[in-house]
């Protein structure tokens, strides 16, 4: 047992050996999900991350000429492997920093790890108030993502302005994030809409396989709008069944998909099949006609770096996050981490959507997404958002 | 035994010098394999042992994981009381769950094992209040060990390195249990309904009883190798006891050898390693992960530890 472990410490060491050499760069641990399911979002998350770097590396680095370099480790989507990647990171490579995970679970448990080995951790995707829940909260965890209240809320916004709608009705999963989206959305729409009644709540659960029974005792109720936030493959299962029922006619199309339902690799799973004229979110879109320029100049940056015409939305997650890191780096003008997590507290700069702070008081960024219309344009083969809106969130963070 | 060499104590002395080696990352490792080794062991009181093949080992694992973050953390239980309680409760619900598991033989057994582990990992999901749900629990605390900075030449070492040492004691500890168990009368009864369920009914063993024990020591040491995993990943998760955690556990002991008492702990350690290691250098790790799972299955049927005594009986014999 002991000839064998020593044999793995010598294999770790030999893998230890090249990085010693470039003691130069500044090195970025990424924890992200790039096996199963999950990976279908982790994997263009983590491109995101290395087009920022290889952009800041081109433009001769950070901190006179010290290279950026990411280090990847897949996270399985499981929490524990991501806890034990994060440590093998911080201990074996010697990260400098550490930005990603991507579940609920994942980054709430990584925190403590960056806590206890004083490393900035930044989450480009987590979404859990959790994260920074003032007993949670440390000063070297940062979230460039969205949240669970400003999701929900944004969606209460959305919700409130549709024309002839009393009845409000939601479809969320059984679990954390469908459970904590739900209470966002209900408890700003009664603030912003005293008059609304909430007729059905329907929870099923998650990896539900058929939605018939929920959505038949939902249109039972006969409500006049629905918000869900089923995410990713769950929402395509879903609409799949929902649609010959009639359900979203019944509504009259006032259905408000949180949890990236406008998202184009849904459009694209769904091709003619989605439900168009719902309204639905994303991080991000590749049409936004109104939208800066640095914006416009992103997307058309991401096409050749991706090589995809319509490419995914996720990579600005980890490009947000990576950017976050970057202006923590310069402002600091220092990688000791202790620094780089003051310089963050209030920190401004400019992502491709517009200005993004983090705020120092709860180290959450403003992080809204893009809402809008879901309609079939002969453009595409797949729905696409119309007259996107990018709802920008700070007035309704607490 | 043939002949007697101490090995829990040349391996526990062995492993102790880990911490030695300089890097914090080997002591990290370390303190993971004895854990997982802890874990595959006690599978093996029911696979390697009774002939008894449970798909659910993962939900005693997790209770006791769940059981000492809770009351470490919440309720503020000092360490030894939440780890002697983690494996206390885990031992309970095996002997819950067990009752109706032994009813059953083979292949419905191993189904019930599973099912009864799924229910589990349900409540842990769906019990926000108590479990933290999908999110689970983190931040869990790591034990006031400042009691060891007064034993000479320790002092100096970190909390996580003491939690090490820590570790190693208490699986030491259980694999002393764990030995005189499996040498005792009751082990050997244990391996006797394995070899032949109804010759040992007919000798007027109560085979279902002591299945059932086996059930619950299994259980019990789970739920401590479970305590122990929490609080050194800091924080527990539903994902703990999810049937994946089940099958990793069982690939040890396969891989292992279930035939030998040495054999899931050596387990751990090589899946432990591979999974380092090769997911340092793709992301394609299941098919690497696979392929050499297939042919170590495959060039060892016994496992690694089965092949390296038919081995070494072989050049004796030489």
């Amino acid at each position: 047992m002991r000839v064998r472990r020593l044999l793995g410490a010598a294999c770790a060491f030999a893998g230890v050996l090249p990085f010693a050499a470039a003691a130069q760069d500044i090195k970025v641990g990424f924890p992200m999900i790039l096996s199963g399911p999950g990976a279908l979002s982790g994997e263009p998350a983590l491109r995101g991350a290395e087009m920022l770097v290889e952009e800041v590396n081109a433009a001769g680095g950070v901190l006179n000429g010290r290279k950026l370099r990411l280090i990847a480790r897949d996270t399985k989507g499981a929490a524990d492997e991501a806890v034990r990647v994060a440590r093998e990171m911080i201990l074996k490579d010697e990260v400098n920093f550490l930005v990603g995970t991507f579940t609920s679970a994942e980054g709430p448990a990584v925190s403590p790890i960056a806590k206890e080995n004083q490393i900035v951790f930044i989450a480009p995707v987590t979404k859990t108030d959790q994260l920074t829940a003032p007993d949670k909260l440390h000063p070297y965890v940062f979230r460039t993502a969205s949240t669970t209240t400003i999701e929900g809320r944004s969606a209460a916004e959305l919700a409130a302005k549709l024309p002839n709608v009393k009845r409000v009705a939601t479809m969320t999963q059984d679990y954390a994030y469908g459970q904590d989206t739900a209470k966002a959305f209900l408890d700003h729409l009664k603030k912003l809409r005293p008059d609304i009644e909430v007729v059905d709540q329907q929870w099923p659960k998650l990896g539900e396989a058929d939605y018939t029974p929920f959505i038949n005792a939902q249109m039972a109720k006969k409500p006049d709008a629905v918000f869900s936030s089923l995410w990713g493959g769950h929402f395509v299962t879903f609409a799949k069944q929902a649609k010959p029922l009639g359900y979203f006619d019944a509504i009259k199309n006032n259905f408000i998909g949180a949890g990236e339902a406008g998202a184009i690799e849904t459009a694209k799973a769904m091709g003619s099949d989605y439900p168009a004229g719902i309204w639905a979110n994303s991080y991000d879109i590749s049409n936004w006609e109104s939208g800066p320029q640095s914006h416009k100049d992103y997307i058309a940056r991401l096409r050749k770096f991706t090589k995809d015409e319509n490419p995914s939305s996720w990579p600005i997650t980890g490009y947000v996050a990576m950017q976050a890191l970057v202006a923590g780096i310069k402002k600091a003008n220092s990688i000791d981490s202790d620094k780089v997590a003051k310089a963050l507290l209030d920190i401004t700069f400019d992502a491709p959507t517009g200005q993004i702070t983090l705020r120092g008081k709860d180290h959450n960024a403003n992080r809204g997404q893009f809402w809008g219309l879901m309609v079939m344009d002969p453009k595409y083969p797949f729905a696409v958002m119309a007259e996107a809106n990018y709802l920008e969130p700070t007035k309704f963070m607490d | 035994m043939t002949h007697r060499i101490p090995w829990i104590l040349i391996v526990f002395l062995a492993a102790l010098c880990v911490p030695w080696l300089g890097s914090r990352f080997y002591t990290f490792l370390a303190t993971d394999i004895a854990i997982l080794a802890l874990f595959a062991m006690s599978l093996n009181l029911l696979l390697g042992y009774t002939g008894l093949v449970s798909f659910g080992h993962a939900a005693y694992f997790g209770i006791g994981a769940y059981t000492c973050a809770i009351l470490m953390q919440t309720a503020g239980v000092p360490f030894v009381f939440s780890f002697a309680a983690a494996g206390l409760v885990a031992g309970f619900f095996a002997l819950v769950f067990g009752v109706f598991c032994v009813r059953l033989t083979k292949i419905y057994f191993a189904m019930l094992t599973l099912a009864f582990a799924q229910i589990t990992w349900a409540i842990c999901f769906k019990w926000n209040d108590v479990t933290g749900g999908e999110q689970g629990f983190s931040g869990v605390p790591l034990p006031d060990l400042s009691l060891m900075a007064a034993i000479p030449g320790l002092g100096g070492f970190r909390p996580p390195e003491r939690f090490y040492f820590v570790v190693l004691a208490l699986v030491a500890l259980s694999f002393v249990v764990l030995r005189r168990i499996v040498e005792s009368p009751f082990g050997r009864m244990l391996t006797v309904i394995r070899e032949n369920p109804e010759r040992a009914e007919f000798i007027g063993l109560h085979v279902r009883r002591y299945e059932l024990a086996a059930f619950v020591l299994a259980g019990l040491f789970a739920g401590l190798a479970g305590a122990l995993f929490g609080i050194f990943n800091r924080g527990v998760f539903p994902d703990l006891l999810y049937w994946t955690k089940s099958a990793e556990v069982l690939i040890m002991t396969l891989l292992g050898g279930m035939g030998s008492f040495w054999g899931p702990a050596v387990g751990a350690l090589v899946l432990t390693l591979l999974n380092q290691q090769i997911t340092a250098y793709t992301q394609y790790w299941p098919l690497v992960l696979g392929s050499v799972l297939i042919v170590l299955l495959f060039v060892f049927p016994g496992g690694i530890v089965g092949a390296l005594s038919a081995a070494a009986r072989r050049l004796r014999r030489a």
